[in-house]
């Protein structure tokens, strides 16, 4: 098994237990998503005034919520169409509101180039989840590229907890890019590739 | 393996690196994964102009070290 595997099998076990107790108290699946996003906008308010360790702190709580909405809504036989849209829709709030908290702290501590780079990121997290999105709309599957939710959301809370934010930000910023340029360049491949002449 | 792959290695191996095309819990995530936290934290916060972070780094310690 590799590192990262076993990782996420031991995060696993106190989940799993999360998940039966919303299951045995049947809380829908929505309003722990939107819970989650409540929670996001409370860490993207502590990453605002520097708090990086309280943020970091309320970002691993929200991020319980993020995960588990769609095991309950599994196990309580509730996924829907709407679900999953809801779930991407306030992925997005959460993603925002994370990183329009950073904006504010470093416009506060008048770091311009900090602003953009964090502001960057912000473009580029977005086009990652809005490249994917449309390329399904044509396409079967598009989930190539490194940079996903799941990774930028670990990354935050490294950075946070180490305080090392701007290297993490670098980071999420260049395989932001890389991501959507995968992206972009899968369904181009994907979408050429009966024609002759093009490789696939 | 063929001269011709040996040569090529390092020049697949950055395409697979931009071109991400494996899925979580694999070595090679695990070896990007080494790759980023060892940039995050090694990197000395001077080096990146971080507004936030405070103490050296490791990168930063070791170099210290050497340069005294």
């Amino acid at each position: 098994m590799t590192f990262t595997g076993t990782v996420g099998t031991v995060c696993m076990f106190p989940l799993r237990a999360i998940i039966a107790m919303c299951v045995a108290l049947r809380i829908h699946p929505n309003i722990l998503t939107l819970t989650g996003v409540v929670i996001n906008a409370w860490a993207g308010w502590s990453l605002a005034f520097g708090k990086f360790w309280i943020a970091g702190f309320i970002m691993l709580l929200a991020n319980i919520f993020d995960f588990i909405d769609g095991k309950v809504a599994d196990e309580l036989n509730l996924s829907s169409k709407f679900g999953g849209f809801w779930d991407s829709v306030m992925d997005r709030f959460s993603d925002l509101f994370l990183l329009i908290g950073l904006i504010y702290l470093y416009a506060s501590l008048d770091r311009p180039d900090y602003v953009l780079i964090t502001a960057l990121t912000l473009m580029f997290s977005i086009m990652t989840s809005y490249t994917r999105a449309r390329a399904e709309s044509i396409i079967s599957q598009c989930k190539v590229g490194f940079m996903e939710r799941p990774e930028r959301i670990v990354l935050f809370m490294i950075g946070a907890f180490t305080n090392r934010m701007a290297g993490v930000l670098w980071v999420i910023l260049v395989l932001s890019v890389l991501t959507v340029l995968d992206r972009i360049y899968f369904t181009w491949r994907e979408l050429h590739s009966d024609e002759p002449g093009l490789s696939t | 393996m063929t001269l011709s792959n040996i040569l090529t290695l390092p020049l697949r191996m950055i395409w697979h690196a931009l071109f991400w095309t494996f899925d979580r819990a694999t070595w090679q995530y695990d070896l990007m994964v080494v790759a980023i936290l060892a940039f995050v934290w090694l990197t000395p916060p001077t080096w990146l102009n971080d507004p936030t972070a405070s103490g050296p780094g490791l990168i930063g310690i070791i170099s210290d070290f050497f340069s005294k």
